[in-house]
């Protein structure tokens, strides 16, 4: 499904990517973890194009990003994303939120917009909050009409950059319940996130970066008994302490 | 001092014979209000176009706007009026500037005024609304585009919504601002509101009732201006939504 190939970026002489090859199987929860400023984030972002890079490549659904005259927006709707701050569009309420790129985008008229709208708001247990606006609601409730504005437009999968780190902690399990149940319904996942206990229950593989690199690649089992890189140990040691 | 104050000056005739001196006044506010409302749309619109354009990541496109900006914010509002007034025509091709200076000198003067007032407030505008951009939280435009929004669909239904919420409260003035300076425009012999002032003032020798007259309508314009920029401002506000940025 996603087929990262020797990825390389630089910021000038700043190499933040170096060498990057992964891969996430269809119907594969993958997490990402690694120390601040690793380029986590940089790399889920090249993902759906938002970076552009500068050597390699990322295939997605058999398109490939470094192909020239790629049509970005139309690879965009068909991956998922969910940020750290949510990003929700304050002036609109909840329902055109989920709506507009649904009907902009997709071509839905109004009604189907909302119908589909309803049913992923349900699905995270908001459904009443539907003519809220952004600002009205808890951080844990923007984030999942954030989760579901992105599965309005039925992607083929889920790209998640630290969506609990913004969260106040008593939040962060409402937000991680409903990727579990989205990752046991088999959606394919690529998650950046310290949450351990969620890559414990539901990741199949994680990814260590460390500098730019994937320094650990390691179905989960594996990391979590013996990962080989002294630094994912020394880095898995401290985020489980607390 | 033995000013004679005169209020009913106002209700006479006037000495050219075409109405109430009142009468002056009110065509002054008339083209006082056409010549700001047609430059404001002016302004708002090539502004706007402007101000995105500095935040675009074409460099060209981005480097063009920032000339613009420059160029009309820099040069002083009453050159330009000259500019626009008597070299243009001049530049026009031989046919089409011989048409212009043809024409009623009424529609010379307001076109000019239009056009110049519209671009050097159009600087301005762009000024803001690239700061209220600027100010909206970097994400937005990513998750926009993450949806499969094309940038323009993301300035038009993400960005530029809130950036003019934002940014109401300066554009306000930016917009009482040109109802100011349209008084230049009677440097070219527009008959907007101040010039009918010194009008009156040479033909009935009233000064103060001329000017308390006119500051008093000046006033009233600002005060419609904030009344109906309030009621927008309040119509337009973001349920939940506090302050700026994150
Ligand atoms: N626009 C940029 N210009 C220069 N350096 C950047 C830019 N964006 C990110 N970086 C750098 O790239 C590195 C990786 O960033 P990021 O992908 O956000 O890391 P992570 O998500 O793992 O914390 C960091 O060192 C960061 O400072
Ligand atoms: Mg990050």
């Amino acid at each position: 499904m996603i087929e990262i190939k020797k990825v390389g970026k630089h910021y000038g002489h700043f190499q933040v990517l170096s060498d990057c090859t992964t891969a996430v199987a269809q119907g594969e929860v993958v997490v990402v973890c690694g120390p601040s400023g690793s380029g986590k984030s940089t790399l889920i972002k090249c993902v759906n194009g938002l970076e552009p890079f500068q050597s390699g490549d990322i295939v997605v659904d058999g398109t490939s990003l470094a192909a020239p005259g790629i049509d970005l927006p139309r690879l965009r709707a068909r991956v998922g994303m969910v940020f750290q701050h949510f990003e929700l569009f304050p002036h609109m309420s909840i329902m055109e939120n989920l709506s507009i790129a649904q009907r902009k985008v997709l071509g839905r008229s109004a009604d189907e917009a909302r119908e589909r709208g309803l049913k992923l708001l349900d699905r995270v247990g908001l459904r009443t909050q539907a003519e809220k606006y952004p600002g009205q609601l808890s951080g844990g409730q923007q984030q999942r009409v954030a989760i579901a504005r992105a599965l309005a437009m039925d992607p083929i999968c889920m790209l998640f950059d630290e969506p609990t780190s913004a969260l106040d902690p008593e939040m962060i399990n409402e937000v991680l319940d409903v990727m579990v149940e989205l990752a046991r319904d088999g959606m394919t996942m690529m998650c950046v996130t310290h949450e351990m206990g969620f890559a414990r229950r539901v990741a199949h593989r994680v990814i260590f970066m460390d500098q730019g690199r994937i320094v650990e690649d390691a179905a989960k089992e594996d990391f979590f008994g013996t990962p080989r890189s002294e630094r994912a140990q020394l880095f898995l040691s401290k985020i489980l302490r607390h | 001092m033995g000013y004679h104050w005169n209020w009913s000056v106002f209700l006479q005739p006037t000495a050219a014979g075409d109405g109430s001196y009142l009468g002056w006044l009110l065509t002054g506010l008339q083209w006082t209000v056409s010549l700001s409302l047609a430059a404001w749309l002016i302004a708002l619109a090539s502004g706007t176009l402007v101000g995105v354009l500095r935040t675009v990541p074409n460099r060209w496109l981005a480097g063009l706007a920032t000339a613009w900006v420059e160029l009309f914010r820099n040069i002083p509002l009453l050159v330009q009026l000259f500019i626009w007034y008597f070299v243009l025509p001049e530049l026009l091709p031989q046919r089409l500037g011989d048409a212009y200076k043809q024409s009623d000198p009424l529609v010379q003067q307001f076109l000019a005024a239009m056009v110049c007032l519209g671009l050097f407030t159009s600087a301005r505008v762009a000024e803001q609304v690239r700061a209220g951009i600027g100010s909206l939280p970097p994400g937005q435009k990513n998750a926009g585009l993450a949806l499969g929004l094309t940038l323009p669909q993301t300035y038009r239904h993400v960005m530029l919504p809130m950036a003019f919420r934002l940014i109401l409260p300066p554009l306000t003035s930016e917009f009482l601002n040109i109802f100011k300076n349209s008084a230049v425009a009677t440097t070219i012999g527009l008959i907007e509101l101040s010039r009918q002032a010194q009008q009156l003032v040479d033909y009935t020798a009233q000064p103060y009732e001329a000017f308390i007259a006119v500051t008093l309508l000046y006033v009233l314009i600002n005060l419609t201006v904030m009344i109906l920029m309030r009621r927008l401002e309040h119509r337009v506000r973001v349920p939940g939504f506090v302050g700026g940025g994150q």
